[in-house]
């Protein structure tokens, strides 16, 4: 199953995740090559039968009437076949409104049954003379038929039928190119009417509904193409309606248009109609109408004026129940078989049909990969939802054209078969879009994994870092736990996990108490490595010289010495003489500690001896002040993590400070310090603090009293 | 896209410090502004780095105009300290004008003047420098 999964998605993905999409748009493409041998070309034709449906050919005017024999004409009349003098009053009837032209949609193969000719045969001879002598129908038919232009209805035969007879009306003068003759359908044989109505009609057509006709009825009997022309015993005939046309004309010449493919257009008169290749027409049909279907009973009881028919196409037809065929049009009227010419004849006048040439395959195959290729570059590089609108995009442009097609010029493209073709394509950019997009995340979340891993790793490594410099710093209440001349109080609290402040607080000997506070540049890891070294450096070498001076000077040198950062460091080092309160001290860049004396704020005064940070200025000499404390006095060392805490609008400053000194109760100095600490936290109001906070307090409390 | 953006956005802001520069009496001088502290340090080092590779010996010195540096923290100290001693290293001219009262105390509490030459204005350090 895995083995499935992973082999599909490998193709999916192949070539960028294009291979497969191009694959399925070469297959889309074969397929609508070959679109009448797949189910698609049901799809196709449906779609072309829906724009009719649509827009259906507008019928404004009537130019024909049926006259048709119907159950009214057999009740009034008899039973079919009619005596053929009856169909000739019939003719005669309409020939009075001196109609354009007769088309008789009926084939008279045999003689008249009720010729009086044939009856007098089955009489004995005495009786026979007076029939014999009344005159015969298909005569008295022929000579009206003659009186006015009537085309006869033929059936092309694929082959010699007993009573098979061929029309005798050739189309005259007609250039046929070997192409186009080709592709016309031809016919062997036909059924046609007898020689003497053949000789008084003035034309012969054809009303085959085509040799698609057995492939056109197994597509849900809709009859979508009428043939114009076909080749009956090698020569040419029109069809029914559109020989009448030309015979309205004064049976003059029709013109074929040819291409390099075939037939494009067949010219009548002035009036020209759009082919296939074969000569089918693709009939735009309008809805179906019952005016202008009269009834044959009707006509003969000159029931309607005979200027109905002036100026008008007639059709004499059978249109009775049991008796016709019928048809269904792209519409979805159920028709009879004769409606067809009349939509046929009305096509002509109007020189509309449906257009699909030979080139309109090739447009649609362009336009399917033209839309493929594109849907191919661009669905790659774009997101899941512009994709998906740029698939719904192209398929509305595909689908809208057609419409707008069969709008503009009754073309026929097919856009949905197109957009249909293009779905497999689509779907495989698509999953692969989407499977990129899972890759993504997928891997967006990994890293995000592994940042957080990564993350609590450090912190892990920082904690232990943080408990590393807060060991290396003394406790001063523990420190100096017995000691009644002074006490010493301190906190260090870094902004981050590790800081780059530091004190220090020891005995020199027993006499010189040593206190430093220093401030590396800078924060966080780099200044806790060189914090450091200065506080163990610090702390040693103040040991080892008697002179502060040196002592600086010396710790100046040492740490310059391992400073290829280039950090600096202020500091504050003093020492204080226990026993009477004299306090040497150095300032190198460092904030002038403070001291409260009873009620007053000091400054200690470093202006004169002050020098810049350690290891800023190689070989600086540093020197020296002294002051003495009295006893009581309370000295506060600071780093700018008191001075500069700010609340987003101000800082706590010296004057912050030198408040807090001054309100500070009786206590001890280590709880002192965690005042000062928790007013300037008050202070910065839960923001976060911007730098180190260092404290440390000394109180003198003066010499021992010795008894 | 999104992480385009993110690019995008944070190497603009590594290039976003500018310090506009003009010349007085054969003095290049470098206007810098804002806040110099800990998180713009490495930006500020960074837009010094050319102004500071042709400040040497025969050329023109170097003056950063202060006046509009509203304050500045150790980690802007160092950078100073920085370009002060390549500048020295090269015998170029480097020097600061026009502090702030803020960042007056904080040269003056630091002891920075001692580092890195200082001026009340740019009219009196171009003065000094040009000869």
């Amino acid at each position: 199953m895995n083995q499935t999964l992973a082999l599909a998605s490998a193709l999916l993905r192949a070539g960028r995740g294009r291979l497969l999409p191009v694959l399925l748009l070469a297959l889309a493409a074969v397929v609508l090559g070959n679109i009448e041998r797949t189910p698609l070309h049901g799809l196709q034709t449906s779609q072309f039968d829906r724009y009719q449906r649509m827009q259906p050919r507008a019928r404004h005017e009537e130019p024909v009437i049926v006259v048709g024999i119907d159950s009214q004409s057999l009740v009034a009349h008899g039973q079919w076949p009619w005596p053929r003098d009856l169909i000739g009053e019939l003719i005669a009837r309409i020939q009075v409104g001196q109609p354009l032209a007769i088309g008789v949609d009926i084939i008279f193969a045999e003689r008249d049954q009720h010729a009086p000719a044939l009856i007098a045969r089955r009489l004995p001879p005495s009786r026979a003379t007076l029939l014999s002598e009344l005159p015969d129908p298909d005569a008295t038919l022929a000579a009206v038929m003659a009186r006015a232009p009537t085309v006869l209805a033929i059936v092309g035969l694929p082959r010699e039928l007993p009573g098979a007879r061929l029309p005798t009306h050739p189309l005259p003068n007609i250039r046929l190119d070997p192409v186009s003759a080709a592709k016309l359908p031809r016919f062997a044989s036909a059924l046609a009417s007898r020689p003497e109505l053949q000789a008084a009609a003035a034309g012969e057509g054809f009303i085959n509904a085509g040799p698609e006709e057995a492939r056109a009825q197994s597509e849900q009997g809709i009859q979508r193409r009428v043939p114009s022309l076909v080749l009956i015993g090698e020569q040419p005939y029109l069809s029914l309606p559109l020989e009448m046309v030309r015979q309205a004309l004064g049976g003059g010449e029709v013109t074929v248009e040819t291409g390099a493919a075939g037939m494009q257009a067949i010219r009548i008169g002035d009036y020209r109609l759009p082919t296939q290749a074969n000569g089918e027409v693709l009939l735009h049909f309008g809805q179906a109408s019952a005016n202008y279907y009269l009834s044959a009973a009707d006509v003969l009881a000159g029931r309607h004026p005979p200027e109905i028919f002036a100026a008008r196409f007639v059709i004499v037809g059978i249109n009775s129940i049991g008796l016709q065929d019928r048809v269904i049009s792209p519409l979805g009227d159920s028709l009879p078989g004769v409606d067809i010419h009349v939509q046929m004849i009305e096509s002509l006048l109007e020189q509309a049909a449906l257009r699909r040439p030979h080139w309109m395959p090739w447009l649609e195959m362009g336009a399917l990969l033209v839309g493929g290729l594109l849907l191919i570059v661009a669905v790659p590089a774009w997101r899941p939802r512009y994709a998906v609108l740029a698939f719904a995009a192209v398929g509305l442009m595909l689908v809208g054209s057609g419409h707008l097609a069969f709008i503009a010029g009754r073309w026929l493209f097919d856009g949905s078969s197109l957009t249909l073709l293009l779905v497999p394509s689509f779907m495989a950019l698509l999953g692969n879009t989407l499977i990129a997009a899972d890759t993504r995340r997928r891997d967006a979340e990994r890293q995000l994994q592994e940042s957080r891993v990564e993350a609590a790793r450090t912190a892990g490594e920082l904690d232990a870092a943080r408990h590393i410099q807060m060991g290396l710093l003394p406790d001063p209440e523990q420190l100096f736990a017995g000691e009644r001349r002074f006490a010493v109080g301190a906190v260090l609290e870094p902004a981050q996990a590790v800081g780059g402040d530091y004190y220090d607080c020891f005995m020199r000997d027993d006499r010189h108490l040593c206190l430093a506070i220093g401030d590396v540049s800078g924060k966080g890891v780099p200044a806790s490595l060189f914090m450091a070294i200065s506080k163990t450096l610090g702390s040693t070498l103040s040991r080892r010289h008697s002179s502060l001076d040196a002592a600086v000077c010396d710790i100046d040198r040492e740490l310059g010495r391992s400073n290829s950062a280039q950090l600096f460091v202020t500091a504050f080092i003093a020492v204080l003489d226990v026993d009477h309160g004299t306090l040497d001290y150095v300032c190198a860049g460092h904030d002038a500690p403070m001291i409260r004396r009873g009620e007053t704020i000091l400054r200690v005064d470093t202006d004169a001896i002050a020098g810049p940070p350690l290891c800023a200025l190689p070989d600086f000499p540093y020197h020296s002040g002294r002051m003495s404390l009295l006893p009581g006095d309370l000295l506060c060392l600071f780093t700018d993590g008191v001075s500069e805490a700010s609340n987003g609008q101000a800082l706590f400053g010296g004057q912050g400070l030198a408040d807090c000194l001054a309100g500070l109760p009786a206590t001890s100095p280590a709880a002192q310090c965690r005042l000062i600490r928790d007013a300037v936290r008050r202070f910065e109001a839960g923001a976060a603090p911007a730098d180190d906070l260092t404290l440390l307090l000394l109180r003198w409390d003066g010499p021992l009293n010795e008894y | 896209m999104a992480y385009l953006a993110l690019v995008v956005a944070r190497n603009y802001c590594l290039t976003m410090m500018k310090l506009p520069t003009r010349e007085q009496s054969g003095v290049l001088i470098a206007e810098v502004s804002g806040r110099i502290d800990h998180t713009i340090a490495e930006e500020f080092t960074r837009a010094l780095a050319p102004l500071l590779s042709n400040c040497a010996l025969g050329r023109a010195p170097l003056l950063l105009d202060f006046s509009g540096v509203i304050y500045i923290s150790s980690a802007g100290l160092r950078v100073l300290m920085m370009a002060s001693r390549q500048a020295k290293a090269q015998q170029g001219s480097f020097a600061i004008a026009a502090l702030t009262p803020l960042v007056q105390e904080v040269f003056t509490i630091s002891r920075f003047n001692l580092i890195v030459p200082c001026y009340a204005n740019v009219d009196a350090a171009c003065q000094a420098l040009a000869q």
